[in-house]
C-alpha cells in the first residue's frame, strides 16, 4: 500500500481513538471550558478595571475584552499537554510497548493533539459567540482574508507548541523534573506569550527580550493578528517570519532531544 | 480516647510521610524553588499591573502584596494537606477503591483528608506569612496584638471555606463519575483569590463572593492585617468558617449515603 | 537453519543509587547519594530455533525481563550481541519491530476506554495489515482464545483474564514470527492461564512462530514450553528440555499442611522432612511418587485440617539443580 494511505490510515484510526475516548468523559468538557476560560477572564477583570473609562498602553475596554476572548480561543486551539503525559509514560513503563511498534510515538501524540483541540476549541467557540450575542464588545468584523491568516499562525503555533511540549517532555529520559520545566515554561510564558497582558503593556525591556525567544509566536502574534486593529504587511512578515525560524529550531531540537534519549532510554531501561 | 485517635492517626501519617519524602533529595529544593519562581510571577504580575495603575480596587501594591502572601499561605496549606488526599477520591469512587477507605476504623472524611501530606509544602505556608510580614514593613505599619488575632481567625476560617469548596468539588465525582480533574478547576477558580475582590468588576465580584467564595479566603485575611478592616471582621469570618465546616460535614454525608446505597 | 533468536555473552549492567532504609538513611541520602553496579544480566548465551516454545525461568530479579528487553529492542547490551529474526534488535528499525511482539504483563497496550476492536483498527493501521487479512485474523483469534462477547465490550469492564487474552489477540494482529511474553500469565486464575497456555500453543502449531516467555510459574513450562531456559541473579544456569529438567529436580513434592492440636515436629518427622514447623502450619518434603500416598496416611493418623499438595519453588528447583555448582555473592 502507498505511503500515504498507510499514513492516512494511521493517523485516521489514531485521531478517531482519541476522539472516542474523549467523548467518554463528558463532564471533562465542562471542567475544560471552565479552565480554558477562568485565567483570561480574571486577567480581563482586572485589565477592565485598571482601564477605566480610558485606555491602557492603547487598549480600551472593549479592546481588551476583545484580547483576551482571543487568548481563550488561540490558547484552546495551540496548548499542548505532550510533556505530562512522555513523563507519565517513560516513568511508568507506557513507552516500552510504543518503542517495541513500527511507529514514532510522536505520530500518537500529534493525533491526540488533534482530536482534543478540535474539541477544545470548538467549545471556546461556542462559548465566544454566546457573550457575543450579548455583549457588542467581543464581536470581530467580519473579515475572511484576516482568518485565512490567522489559521495559518494558529497552525504554525500550534506546531511549534507540540514539539516544545515534547521535547521538554523526552527530558523526563534524564530528570525527573521535566514537568517542572515545563511549569517554568509555562511560567514565563505567562508574561512573554502575552497571557496575562497584551505584549504593548509589557515593559520594553521585556517585550525586546521576548521579541528575540519564541514566546510571542506561540500564541501573541495569532491573538493579535486575529483581534488586533491593522493588518500591515510588515507586521505579517515578521510574525509569520519568526513563527517559522522557531518551529524549525524546536523540531530540531526534538529530533536531538528523541535520538539522544532514546540512547540513554537503551542504557538504563524504564 | 475519643479525640485523642485521630490525632494518633495524623501523626502516624505524617511520621510516614516524613519518612518517604525525605528519600527523594531534589524534592524540598524543587518545591521551595517552585514556590519561589511561582510567588517571583505573581509578583512580576502584580508589579505589571501597577506599572498603568496606582491603585487596585482601591488597594495599594504592598497591599496587594499582603494579600499575595496570604493567598501562598492558605494555597500551602491545601497543596500540603488536602490536595493530595482529597484528589484522589475521584478515581477512587470509580473504582470502588473507596471501599477499603470506609471500612477503616476511623472517620472516613478524616483519613480521606489527611491521608497524604505533602510536607514540603508548608514551606509555602512559611514563604507566605513571610511575604505577608515583608509587604507590611513597606507599608510602614505594624497590625496590633488585636489585629493579628483577627487576622489569625480570619486564616483559621479561610482554610475552613477553602476545605469547604474542595469537599463540594469533590463530592460531584460521588454523583458525576466520570469527572476527571477536578483539583484543575480549583486551581484555575483558585486563581481569582489572589487579587481583593474591590478590583473586579460587578460580575465577577458576585461570582468571587456568593458562588465560588474565595473572597472570603484571601481579601478578608488580609484586610483584616493591614487594617482595612476592623478586627470585629473576624467574628463575621468565624461565621463563616464555622458555617462551611458544617456545610462539609453535611454534603460528605450525604455523598457517602449515596455513594454506599448506589453500591451496595 | 538459523536461529530466530541468537545471544551471544549477553550482559547488561545498571547503576543503580543506594540508600539505607529508615529515618536516617533518607537524610543520609540526601545529602550523600551512593551507587553501585547492577550486573542484571551475565554472559547469557543461547539459540532459540524457529518454532520453538521456549520458557525464560527464574525468581523475581533473576534477569529474565531484562533480557527479554535487550532481544526487543529495548535496551542495548552493555556486553556480547544478540541476534534476532535476522535483526540487531537495537539496530533493526521499523523492519525489524514488523517481525516481533511484545507483551509485557504489567502493562498493557489496549486503550482503557475503549472496546478491544478499537485497539485491534488501530495496530491494523500501525502494521498497515490488509482488510482482509485483517478480519479472518480478528475471527480465528478470537475464536482460538474464545473472545466472541469481548471484543466490543470496553476494555475497562473486562476481567484480568479477558484482557490478557485480549491483549495476546492485539499483539499478533500482524502475524509476527517471533513473540516475547513477559510474565504472560502473571495473576490470572487457573482457568485464564490454561486457556493462554492452550493458545499460545496452537497459535505456534498453526504458524511455526517462535515463543520466548518469561515466567515464575512452573506450570507455564510444563504445560507450554519444551525447552527452558533458567537463569538467577544474571547467570545462566540451565538451557534443555524439560523432561530432563524435571528428571534431574522435581523428584519432590511439597505437603503444605495446617494442623489440628497436638501435633509436634517429631510425630510429623515419620512421614517425610519437615522443612518448616510453626504451629498450625507445616511443611513436608516427600518423594514426588509417594505425595498422594503419603498424604492419605497423614490424614488418616494426625488432626490435619488443610493440606494441600504443591511443586516445590521455584528457588528451591534451583537450588536443588545447583547445590554443587553454586552463584557467588554480588
Amino acid at each position: 500500500m502507498s505511503p500515504v494511505a498507510v499514513w492516512t490510515r494511521r493517523y485516521g484510526a489514531m485521531i478517531r481513538n482519541a476522539w472516542l475516548v474523549d467523548l467518554q468523559y463528558r463532564a471533562s468538557i465542562v471542567l475544560w471550558v471552565l479552565w480554558g476560560v477562568t485565567e483570561p477572564v480574571i486577567a480581563l477583570g482586572i485589565w477592565w478595571a485598571i482601564a477605566g473609562d480610558g485606555a491602557v498602553g492603547g487598549y480600551a475596554r472593549d479592546d481588551f475584552a476583545r484580547y483576551f476572548f482571543g487568548v481563550m480561543l488561540v490558547n484552546a486551539l495551540t496548548i499542548a499537554w505532550d510533556s505530562w503525559q512522555l513523563d507519565r509514560w517513560i516513568r511508568e513503563g507506557d513507552l516500552n510497548y510504543r518503542l517495541a511498534r513500527p511507529l514514532n510515538p510522536l505520530h500518537e501524540s500529534l493525533a491526540d493533539n488533534l482530536a482534543y483541540k478540535v474539541r477544545g476549541a470548538g467549545t471556546i467557540l461556542v462559548v465566544w459567540l454566546a457573550a457575543a450575542s450579548v455583549w457588542p464588545a467581543v464581536r470581530l468584523p467580519f473579515d475572511p482574508t484576516r482568518w485565512a491568516w490567522v489559521a495559518l499562525a494558529v497552525a504554525l503555533a500550534a506546531a511549534m507548541r507540540f514539539f516544545i511540549s515534547y521535547t521538554t517532555g523526552l527530558l523526563a529520559f534524564w530528570t525527573t523534573r521535566a514537568t517542572a520545566i515545563m511549569e517554568l515554561h509555562a511560567g514565563v510564558g505567562m508574561f512573554l506569550a502575552g497571557r496575562v497582558a497584551p505584549l504593548a503593556l509589557l515593559p520594553p525591556v521585556v517585550a525586546s527580550v521576548a521579541q528575540l525567544l519564541w514566546f510571542p509566536y506561540m500564541l501573541a502574534f495569532p491573538v493579535e493578528l486575529l483581534t488586533g486593529a491593522s493588518l500591515t504587511s510588515d507586521k505579517l512578515l515578521r510574525g509569520f517570519a519568526g513563527q517559522i525560524v522557531w518551529l524549525v529550531i524546536w523540531i530540531a531540537a526534538y529530533r536531538l532531544a528523541w535520538r539522544r534519549g532514546l540512547q540513554r532510554y537503551g542504557a538504563v531501561g524504564g | 480516647m475519643s479525640w485523642r485517635h485521630p490525632l494518633r492517626v495524623v501523626g502516624a501519617l505524617v511520621r510516614l510521610n516524613v519518612a518517604e519524602e525525605l528519600q527523594y533529595r531534589a524534592n524540598f529544593i524543587a518545591s521551595l524553588l517552585g514556590t519561589l519562581f511561582w510567588i517571583g510571577t505573581a509578583l512580576l504580575t502584580l508589579g505589571l499591573f501597577f506599572r498603568h495603575t496606582t491603585t487596585l480596587g482601591g488597594w495599594q501594591f504592598w497591599e496587594v502584596v499582603v494579600l499575595l502572601g496570604v493567598f501562598n499561605t492558605v494555597s500551602g496549606v491545601i497543596e500540603a494537606v488536602l490536595r493530595p488526599g482529597i484528589g484522589q477520591l475521584a478515581s477512587e469512587v470509580r473504582s470502588g477503591d473507596l471501599d477499603l477507605v470506609l471500612a477503616r476504623p476511623v472517620d472516613a472524611q478524616l483519613l480521606v483528608s489527611f491521608r497524604q501530606i505533602d510536607l514540603w509544602r508548608f514551606t509555602d505556608v512559611v514563604l507566605g506569612l513571610s511575604l505577608a510580614g515583608y509587604a507590611l514593613v513597606r507599608l510602614d505599619r505594624t497590625p496590633t496584638a488585636l489585629q493579628i488575632a483577627a487576622f489569625l481567625v480570619a486564616l483559621a476560617a479561610a482554610v475552613l471555606v477553602v476545605y469547604a469548596i474542595w469537599v463540594a468539588l469533590m463530592s460531584l465525582a460521588f454523583w458525576f463519575v466520570s469527572v476527571e480533574n477536578l483539583s484543575v478547576l480549583f486551581d484555575a477558580l483558585y486563581e481569582g483569590a489572589r487579587y481583593p475582590v474591590s478590583a473586579y468588576p460587578g460580575a465577577l465580584r458576585f461570582v468571587f463572593v456568593y458562588l465560588v467564595p474565595i473572597a472570603w479566603t484571601t481579601t478578608i485575611p488580609a484586610s483584616a492585617l493591614t487594617g482595612r478592616l476592623g478586627p470585629a471582621i473576624a467574628l463575621g469570618a468565624a461565621a463563616v468558617g464555622a458555617l462551611a465546616f458544617l456545610i462539609t460535614r453535611a454534603l460528605w454525608r450525604l455523598a457517602l449515603r449515596r455513594y454506599t446505597g448506589a453500591s451496595g | 537453519m538459523a536461529a530466530a533468536i541468537a545471544a551471544q555473552q549477553l550482559s547488561k549492567d545498571f547503576r543503580v543509587k543506594v540508600r539505607d532504609p529508615g529515618l536516617r538513611g533518607a537524610v543520609a541520602a540526601l545529602f550523600r547519594p551512593r551507587y553501585r553496579t547492577v550486573r542484571a544480566v551475565r554472559a547469557v548465551s543461547f539459540e532459540i530455533a524457529p518454532g520453538e516454545i521456549v520458557a525464560f525461568l527464574g525468581p523475581n530479579g533473576a534477569g529474565k525481563t531484562t533480557t527479554l528487553k535487550m532481544l526487543a529492542g529495548l535496551l542495548y547490551p552493555s556486553a556480547g550481541s544478540t541476534r534476532v529474526a535476522g535483526f540487531d534488535p537495537w539496530t533493526g528499525g521499523s523492519e525489524f519491530k514488523r517481525r516481533i511482539a511484545l507483551v509485557l504483563g504489567n502493562r498493557q497496550q489496549l486503550v482503557w476506554d475503549l472496546p478491544a476492536l478499537e485497539t485491534f483498527q488501530l495496530n491494523r493501521a500501525i502494521y498497515d495489515i490488509p482488510r482482509l487479512d485483517f478480519q479472518a485474523r480478528v475471527e480465528e483469534l478470537s475464536d482460538l482464545l474464545g473472545l466472541a462477547d469481548v471484543l466490543d465490550k470496553p476494555v475497562r469492564q473486562l476481567s484480568l483474564g479477558e484482557r490478557m487474552k485480549c491483549e495476546l489477540a492485539a499483539a499478533l494482529l500482524h502475524r509476527p514470527p517471533i513473540l516475547f511474553l513477559d510474565e504472560p500469565t502473571l495473576g490470572l486464575d487457573v482457568s485464564a492461564q490454561d486457556a493462554i497456555r492452550r493458545f499460545l500453543s496452537a497459535y505456534r502449531d498453526r504458524y511455526g512462530a517462535t515463543i520466548l516467555l518469561t515466567s515464575h510459574y512452573m506450570q507455564d513450562v510444563t504445560a507450554l514450553a519444551s525447552r527452558v531456559l533458567i537463569i538467577n541473579r544474571g547467570r545462566l544456569l540451565y538451557d534443555g528440555a524439560l523432561e530432563a529438567l524435571v528428571a534431574r529436580i522435581a523428584r519432590t513434592k511439597r505437603l503444605e499442611l495446617v494442623l489440628g492440636d497436638g501435633v509436634t515436629e517429631q510425630r510429623l518427622a515419620v512421614f517425610g522432612t519437615v522443612k518448616s514447623f510453626r504451629a498450625p502450619n507445616a511443611v513436608l518434603e516427600v518423594p514426588r511418587a509417594e505425595a498422594a500416598a503419603t498424604s492419605a496416611r497423614l490424614l488418616a493418623a494426625l488432626p490435619v485440617v488443610d493440606l494441600s499438595i504443591e511443586d516445590p519453588p521455584i528457588e528451591d528447583v534451583i537450588r536443588q539443580a545447583f547445590a554443587a555448582g553454586g552463584e557467588a555473592e554480588e
